[in-house]
């Protein structure tokens, strides 16, 4: 059986959550300064203890360690489990993006990306990967700014990036290979283009589908926005 | 310490919604579990801490 980390965490976390859900109603109903539960002894297996410390010792759990290990479960799957593309197709406002990419009609750098099968799997993340669990805090902000006004509607489309691609992204794959070396201008600009200072697409054309397309209304827009299969 | 009662009972809303976003991924329990859930479980561990930290004091230790 090849279980992925995804699905590992998956179950784990569905453990924990069960296990912290028991143990919060036990240590609700729980009253700590009850003179039986004192002299009583719960035997645990390999020791026998007072009550009372068991008691203290699942409200420990419950309250302190179960949660902490399901917030951790819980934000890698919010940091891991968004790289493939359908994670990212599940906002709405982001279909114009995939349904681009996954276009062989389109000419778009993710379109070329993806029907070239330069990049094999998880596409968007490869080009966006300061989203997740080793990207800047800046990233981290932005997606949780983006996720904020996602849900509760407070956006307009067509959506703009604010904060600047890192050209990064891009080097990451394409730098030191023979065919960007071989291009001059890389050479003559790759001060600016590490420093951010230009950006790959000023010579590279589109990344995406124009503002103007993703606008509602546009004659692209309803082929844009068709969910997909 | 006498009681964990408000403690527990946000804990256990905390863990069914961190489970609702663990099992149905979505943009939706994302933000429940980042802006909702999250929040409470810290909220919880103050409120758990500051009890413990009382009743070790009333023992004097």
């Amino acid at each position: 059986m090849n279980l992925s980390y995804l699905q590992v965490v998956m179950v784990l976390g569905t453990l924990v959550c069960v296990l912290g859900v028991i143990l919060c109603i036990r240590t609700a109903r729980t009253r700590f300064d009850h003179d039986e539960a004192a002299r009583k002894e719960v035997n645990i297996g390999i020791a026998r203890v007072p009550a009372l410390v068991f008691a203290r010792l699942v409200g420990l759990m419950a309250l302190i360690v179960l949660p902490a290990g399901a917030v951790f479960l819980a934000n890698y799957h919010v940091f891991e489990g968004v790289h493939e593309v359908r994670g990212c197709a599940s906002c709405h406002v982001m279909l114009p993006m995939v349904n681009d990419m996954k276009d062989p009609e389109s000419g778009t750098l993710a379109a070329r990306h993806y029907k070239n099968r330069w990049i094999a799997e998880d596409q968007c993340y490869h080009c966006h990967s300061d989203y997740g669990l080793g990207g800047n805090l800046e990233a981290k902000m932005t997606g949780f700014r983006h996720l904020a006004r996602y849900t509760t509607r407070t956006y307009h489309e067509p959506i703009k990036a604010r904060v600047r691609f890192d050209n990064q992204n891009c080097l990451n794959c394409h730098e030191g290979t023979p065919r960007f070396e071989a291009v001059q201008s890389h050479a003559t600009a790759h001060v600016k283009l590490v420093a951010n200072q230009m950006i790959c697409l000023n010579c590279h054309g589109q990344s995406h589908p124009t503002t103007v397309q993703r606008t509602p209304g546009s004659s692209d827009y309803a082929r844009l926005m068709a969910r997909m299969k | 310490m006498r009681l964990l009662r408000w403690e527990a009972v946000c804990a256990t809303v905390a863990f069914a919604l961190t489970l609702i976003f663990i099992l149905v991924p979505g943009p939706y329990p994302m933000a429940i579990f980042t802006f909702i859930a999250q929040p409470l479980f810290g909220i919880v561990a103050i409120g758990y801490l500051l009890k413990v930290r009382a009743d070790l004091r009333k023992r004097g230790l």
